[in-house]
């Protein structure tokens, strides 16, 4: 092993590309964004049949879940990409939608195990009140089932973020993309990465405090159980 | 659709699928020593080495695979003055990344072992290195059980980021077949599949221990 080479940092690469860096980081925000938003589509309403009394849709539910989840997201990325080739889906686009159906099956299983989580009683209770099952569970059961898992919802949605990284592979111009680009340019390793990393420490900080302060917040089931 | 592609180059992706088994193995062990450590380091409350295991903990957390693993590989280089291989790089940066998680998970099991239990050890007169290694450690690693193989699931799938790198494990494998013979469709079913399978598999063998553990935690 030769002698350790001293490596000199120079931060300043990241001000000269800042404009890309930036542009990127508007990149990472927006897929995430769309991620989370697809991801939510498919998981709530997977999640609420999972728990229902009727067999099929059940069944359903559990086979998109395993299925999904159970494959790796670079393969997701690649099915959209590659495998459907012939569509000519922008890239973004494969990666929105890989990111959708990946994160969705975490997002049902979430919610799933939010809605068994609460007491039979509450839903009775408000039956008894003379409300309608789907008002009961859209002002119930759904509202107290968020406040329990708002923290796996949390970390699903900050996996998402890390995750959209993954993207950069089907050349989807985000933050992993630019800094192999600067990297490239300038191999200026550490500074690329170190100051990608922080973006993404700053957004998934962000993102898992206010999820659970919006979802969390409404916790005020914590002692009904 | 036809599959023939996949049975035609069955040697190469064999030897990739090899591969990434040979990688999981690998990164679950190191993984899990890293991880249990640096939770141990947590839980025993030394001075400055807890800090050190926060910001590790909450460094790599926040930071993607694909970036703890480009940093390994390119980074590596410059501070050693000793260039990695692909797969070297792949499984000590996976084994990074994963021990992270491990650690939190190891550091939540121990949150949830019942203070009764620890002082329960301490008035039947254990020490604190006994209580530790006698009660604490043991919970903790039985409470933790589905998270870990939690982890050992997600780490499964990760393995195939290392084909970013370069490494030809079974995703590395079928997109260079790929390559050549360009049947997406057949080969990334076929590679879907193999995930699917080796994955349940895993969360099986989690289940049943973690059923075994039942009523000992």
């Amino acid at each position: 092993m030769s002698t350790p080479l001293y490596y000199h940092f120079d931060w300043e690469v990241l001000w000269r590309f800042r404009h890309e860096l930036l542009a990127a980081y508007l990149t990472t925000l927006a897929l995430s964004a769309a991620g989370l938003g697809g991801a939510l589509v498919l998981g709530v309403p997977i999640g609420v049949l999972a728990t229902g009394r009727r067999r099929w849709p059940r069944a359903i539910a559990a086979v998109y879940v395993e299925a999904a989840r159970d494959v790796p997201l670079l393969i997701h990325m690649y099915f959209w990409y590659l495998g459907l080739s012939m569509l000519r889906l922008p890239s973004f686009l494969c990666a929105v939608l890989a990111l959708s159906m990946y994160c969705g099956a975490f997002i049902a299983e979430v919610v799933r195990s939010g809605l068994q989580s609460v007491p039979v009683g509450q839903y009775d209770a408000g039956v008894a009140l003379g409300m309608k099952p789907a008002r009961v569970f859209r002002l119930i059961t759904l509202p107290q089932a968020m406040a329990f898992v708002a923290p796996s919802l949390a970390s699903v949605f900050s996996q998402l973020i890390k995750d959209s990284s993954l993207s950069s592979v089907i050349s989807v111009a985000e933050l992993t993309f630019t800094a192999g680009a600067i990297e490239g340019a300038t191999f200026r390793t550490f500074e690329a990465y170190i100051g990608i990393t922080a973006f993404y420490l700053m957004t998934v900080t962000l993102v898992t405090r206010s999820a659970i302060a919006v979802f969390g917040g409404r916790a005020y089931s914590a002692d009904l159980t | 659709m036809n599959y023939a592609v996949v049975w035609d180059n069955w040697r190469f992706l064999a030897e990739g699928l090899s591969l990434t088994l040979q990688t999981a193995v690998l990164v679950i062990v190191g993984g899990s020593i890293l991880g249990i450590s640096i939770g141990l380091v947590h839980t025993a409350h030394l001075p400055g080495l807890k800090q050190l295991a926060v910001v590790y903990i909450e460094l790599i957390r926040g930071t993607p695979l694909l970036v703890v693993l480009f940093l390994v590989y390119f980074g590596f280089s410059f501070l050693a003055g000793h260039r990695l291989s692909a797969y070297q790089a792949a499984v000590g940066g996976f084994v990074v990344f994963i021990g992270a998680y491990i650690a939190e998970d190891f550091r939540s099991g121990v949150h949830s072992i019942p203070r009764g239990q620890i002082e329960a050890g301490v008035a039947a007169g254990l020490s604190r290195v006994q209580v530790l290694r006698l009660i604490v450690v043991p919970l903790a690693l039985r409470r933790m059980t589905p998270a870990l193989f939690g982890q050992f699931v997600r780490l499964l799938k990760f393995s195939s980021v290392a084909s970013v790198i370069g490494v030809t494990e079974l995703t590395g494998a079928t997109l260079l077949v790929n390559a050549r013979e360009f049947r997406p469709i057949e080969l990334l079913s076929a590679l879907a599949v193999t995930y699917f399978v080796l994955c349940v598999g895993l969360s099986l063998i989690g289940r049943r221990l973690n059923e075994r553990f039942k009523g000992r935690i």
